[in-house]
């Protein structure tokens, strides 16, 4: 017999030149499918004007990241158990800090112009990935096997991050984090672009990026790298050995 | 700043001294620390009661010793610096105009020049008015 | 047209300072920012209050008087514990920031807010 939990699904509205509402949808869920499973089952049998993105369903394609009562989550990977309890409300919302362009689903325009921005890169040589246990010296060969990047560009730290929400001019987390992955040695051009004012040096420590983050970039960390880069860069520039 | 990847931004990054200015804020916080631990070891475990620099009289004493003023003047520089550069980066965070932050960064160290310039010269009014 | 609601926008600010949907690194953020502005604005009035030194006797010795006020008492204990949160807070951003304990930060906030708790604590029953 598979567990059935009875839920009410409520779902973040919004359509153009109208005000934004919640709608409540009373569902029967099995708790171990996933929050996207529940809004996909709204969409199919309740109401097939909502609005939301999904793709791949196995966390590769960053396509569903919403926030599941209030918190930043990528849907197709977070059982519905997780999230609330049977008779409980569950709510889904679009990320914050970009625009609504229907419902759940948001503008991720700008975001993907400043990861391209910092050239991030889909695919590197597993030479240059951080993996674990890494040998501690690279075969030649090697560097034609190739690894997808950890980041799925799924925005999630671009929403939970405090200072994303008052300043869309700050470069943001992924991106940050995606320089960082290249390293300033390796494109000394990048050094312009993190070294500013909305660049590495906007952070604030809080670390909301790598707590919300499902797929194991760990921003927080890579930005305070990217940090010490910079200064090495400089420093290097200052005494004239860059 | 490179051609190619600054015309795909939507807003351009405003560059700026901003390494060291990280660095110096970075720098006063422990120094700061230090500090405010002779600072508050100073002002309650010195002077004429067991409670520390009670009374004017106390105060003025205390600063006879050179020394005294000249930490209370770097601590002053110090906490001065920190605290501007720390309220510069919150307003940095509400996305200010260029403009707004250039009237922002002259205000500040304006502000700075003179808390450091009143502490000077408190710090020396107080130690003459031992003699 | 709402599309611009969600937007990042510095009428946000509020939002620094109420971590909704966030986890712990959000309160450290919200703490430090906000015991950041309170001590600015200590350092200030103390610089301020201070010129009462420079006026001669009786004019500082009076002003000691207003302090033992309650209210005053209080505001006394508020910064001493806004202190050690902004300054335990501040050495966990300086060791992250120099990449020492970057995967253990969650960890190292905790430790540093019991410590600084202690601390106060300590400073609470030696100052009243």
């Amino acid at each position: 017999m598979v567990e059935t939990w009875k839920i009410t699904l409520r779902v973040y509205r919004q359509k153009e030149n109208q005000e934004s509402h919640f709608d409540d949808f009373q569902m029967d869920v099995n708790p171990d499918e996933y929050v996207l499973d529940a809004v996909e089952r709204a969409w199919a049998f309740h109401d097939r004007s909502i609005c939301f993105r999904h793709a791949c369903h196995h966390s590769t394609c960053g396509a569903c990241g919403m926030r599941v009562n209030g918190v930043e989550k990528l849907t197709c990977i977070t059982p519905i158990r997780e999230v609330t309890h049977n008779g409980a409300t569950l709510k889904v919302e679009p990320l914050r800090n970009f625009p609504v362009v229907s419902d759940l689903a948001v503008d991720m325009g700008p975001f993907y112009r400043k990861m391209e921005a910092v050239g991030a890169r889909a695919v590197l040589p597993v030479t240059e990935a951080e993996i674990e246990n890494p040998p501690s010296k690279w075969d030649p060969d090697d560097s034609q096997y190739i690894r997808l990047s950890d980041c799925l560009e799924c925005g999630l730290c671009m929403s939970a991050c405090p200072i994303m929400a008052t300043t869309p001019a700050y470069l943001g987390p992924a991106p940050l984090a995606a320089a960082q992955d290249q390293g300033l040695r390796r494109k000394p051009e990048l050094l312009s672009i993190v070294d500013c004012e909305d660049g590495v040096w906007r952070c604030h420590s809080a670390f909301e990026c790598t707590a919300v983050c499902p797929s194991f970039v760990d921003p927080g960390r890579r930005i305070m790298n990217l940090r010490t880069q910079v200064v090495d860069m400089k420093l290097r520039k200052l005494f004239g050995k860059a | 700043m490179s051609q190619s990847t600054s015309s795909t931004y939507v807003t351009a990054p405003r560059p700026d001294e901003t390494t060291w200015i990280w660095l110096v804020k970075i720098v006063t916080g422990p120094l700061l620390i230090v500090l405010l631990i002779v600072h508050l070891i100073a002002n309650h475990y010195v002077g004429s009661q067991p409670s520390g620099l009670m009374t004017y009289e106390d105060v003025i004493h205390y600063f006879q010793n050179p020394i005294i003023p000249a930490i209370e003047i770097l601590f002053l520089a110090t906490v001065v610096t920190h605290s501007l550069i720390g309220l510069r980066g919150i307003i940095l965070d509400l996305n200010p105009s260029r403009t707004v932050l250039t009237v922002v960064n002259w205000f500040l160290s304006l502000l700075g020049v003179f808390s450091v310039a009143y502490g000077i010269w408190l710090a020396l009014s107080i130690a003459s008015q031992g003699r | 047209m709402d599309q611009t609601r969600n937007q990042p926008s510095a009428r946000k600010f509020l939002s620094w300072f109420i971590p909704v949907g966030r986890q712990v690194g959000g309160w450290a953020f919200a703490l430090s920012r906000v015991t950041a502005i309170g001590l600015t604005f200590y350092l200030f009035l103390h610089l301020y209050v201070l010129r009462l030194l420079a006026l001669g006797p009786g004019h500082y010795d009076e002003f000691l008087k207003l302090t033992e006020n309650p209210i005053i008492k209080l505001g006394e204990w508020a910064v001493v514990a806004a202190v050690f949160l902004h300054g335990f807070n501040g050495i966990r951003i300086v060791l992250t920031s120099f990449g020492v304990g970057v995967t253990r930060q969650k960890q190292l906030f905790y430790g540093f807010m019991i410590a600084a708790i202690l601390v106060i604590l300590i400073f609470t029953v030696r100052m009243y």
